[in-house]
């Protein structure tokens, strides 16, 4: 008994520092995405709050938190104030799973690839809900436009996936980064390099980023699926739509860049490499994958939702699928 | 399609040159100025707030209440009200709706005297549409903000002498009109001139007598 609630304490402890610092850098994310976003069209970002603008991360939370909280009188009530939170659990908890680091993680699942991929897409029930529940034009259009996205891009998105978790013979998030180290490049990159690029397309539109945001496309839907939010349930949509991001580029850090490890062949050139903890690594690539969200988000137009579907359905899942059999066969060959 | 086409399309080229030329204005230097805290270089012949120019020596304003400003003005914005006392022409009341003035400068190149002028304050949103019609007392205190606020030891001539414009086909009026001095050194100087002037002019008159 004594047992069980010291490894209850632990692992509440560990939950609550794995997400403080997790939010923090989602809050973060914020303001980075604001700068990157900034400089690309030649201006500075925010730069009145904190020097630099550093502050203004807590200054947008703490008008939220403040701000008045409306419920319009036409909405379904339960659902409509249930939505935020499920869109926001459903992206916590993927992050249950993802290790950061050598044996950093809240729980070591044995299909935690597949766990990640099924609560992402939990998700999406937060976003239709949110669109059915708000009893608007907009809203409702946005719900509808994310669920059939979702879908469509799940299938991409999973299927690509499925070479790297050929190649690493696990589901296991720990055990799909060990197994990279055995090859000298270190990287799942370099043989699944087509499985990347539909996993990167995959990911953008999962995450509901441009080019594929048509779920809050504001030209045409004013804000999509969160039209009728306001105040703190507002910042948890954009909360959730941030920790899926982190999600999503975390598990293209694992699965395709080596997570906290870096290629054996540069070790072995630079040995003082070696050194530097795995953390350090692990941001750095997750963070690539970060500006990589802002950089094409500050570049290419959003897509028309044919377009959208053209690409899921005629491109992406075809070439997922050759991928899977090329990596089949080849990996048969050479065993 | 031709093979470049297709090799285009799916090496997406174009994506990436887009995304290379936003790579390239994303390390370049931001153009934003951060207005409250710097500000714009003020060109010369800018048109700001508008002002009577205080005659450092008499201390009031030139207007001889002539009415060419009023006429000019193609926003019907200037009102003056004149008076004839002893002969002599004297403006009562004279009056500029700012919230209607398009700030086009016909008044300030038609004044003979060169006694109204576009400053090049532009700072001076009020709550209240009265604080934007300027009298004369207000006209004269925008003057004096204008000259406490512009430090530079500067001849106030290049307002009304409109730039662009061949100065010989300037009126009579503004070629002969000679730079004031604002502050500093040249006022200084300008005021000593002018007492010693008038101490001659005593003199002289109580010699006379």
């Amino acid at each position: 008994m004594k047992d069980i609630i010291i490894t209850l304490i632990i692992i509440a402890v560990k939950t609550a520092v794995y997400f403080g610092v997790l939010l923090l850098h989602v809050a973060y994310a914020t303001y980075f995405e604001r700068k990157v976003i900034g400089h690309i069209q030649m201006r500075l970002g925010p730069m009145i709050v904190g020097p630099h603008g550093l502050l203004q991360p807590i200054a947008d939370m703490v008008k939220l938190v403040f701000k008045e909280d409306i419920i319009p009188a036409q909405v379904h009530k339960a659902i409509f104030s249930i939505a935020p939170f499920i869109s926001l659990v459903a992206g916590l908890t993927t992050f249950s799973v993802i290790p950061v680091n050598q044996g950093w993680y809240i729980a070591d699942v044995n299909v935690s690839l597949l766990l990640v991929l099924g609560i992402a897409g939990i998700g999406t029930y937060g976003i239709i809900l949110a669109g059915w529940s708000s009893n608007s034009k907009y809203a409702f259009f946005g719900g509808l436009r994310s669920a059939a996205q979702m879908i469509s891009y799940e299938v991409a998105l999973g299927l690509s996936i499925v070479g790297v978790i050929l190649l690493a013979e696990s589901f296991n998030l720990n055990e799909i980064v060990q197994k990279q180290q055995e090859y000298w490049y270190g990287m799942f990159l370099f043989p699944q390099f087509l499985a990347y690029f539909i996993f990167l397309v995959a990911m953008f539109a999962e995450t509901n980023r441009t080019p594929f945001d048509l779920p809050e496309a504001e030209s045409e839907l004013v804000a999509g699926y969160f039209v009728e939010y306001s105040g703190m349930r507002f910042a948890l949509f954009y909360l959730a739509e941030y920790v899926a991001m982190f999600c999503m580029s975390s598990l293209a850090t694992i699965c395709f860049w080596g997570g906290w490890t870096i290629p054996p062949i540069l070790v072995k050139a630079w040995p003082w490499l070696a050194n530097i903890p795995g953390i350090v690594w692990f941001l750095l690539k997750v963070y690539f994958h970060i500006f990589l969200f802002y950089w094409i988000r500050g570049t290419v137009p959003r897509y028309r939702y044919d377009q959208l579907m053209a690409i899921g359905w005629k491109v992406l899942v075809p070439l997922a699928l050759l991928n899977i059999v090329v990596t089949s066969i080849i990996k048969y060959i050479i065993s | 399609m031709t093979v470049k086409e297709i090799l285009n399309k799916a090496l997406m080229i174009e994506i990436l040159k887009g995304m290379q030329l936003t790579f390239k204005r994303l390390v370049s230097k931001a153009v934003t100025i951060q207005y409250p805290f710097e500000k714009r270089k003020i060109w010369p012949g800018f048109r700001g707030r508008h002002a009577f120019v205080r005659d450092p020596f008499t201390g009031k304003d030139k207007c001889i209440g002539c009415m060419t400003c009023a006429r000019v003005c193609p926003a019907r914005c200037i009102t003056i009200k004149r008076e004839k006392i002893d002969n002599k022409m004297v403006t009562t009341e004279y009056k500029i709706d700012a919230s209607r003035c398009i700030f086009c400068g016909y008044c300030v190149e038609a004044c003979p005297t060169c006694a109204l002028v576009l400053t090049e304050e532009y700072e001076y949103s009020a709550y209240s549409r009265d604080e934007f019609i300027f009298d004369t007392e207000k006209l004269l205190k925008n003057w004096d903000d204008f000259v406490k606020k512009w430090p530079e030891e500067t001849y106030f001539n290049k307002f009304w002498q409109p730039p662009g414009i061949d100065p010989n086909r300037w009126p009579k009026t503004k070629k002969d009109q000679t730079p004031i001095p604002l502050r500093g050194e040249a006022l200084i100087k300008a005021q000593e001139q002018k007492q010693s002037q008038a101490q001659k002019e005593e003199k002289s008159e109580t010699s006379n007598s």
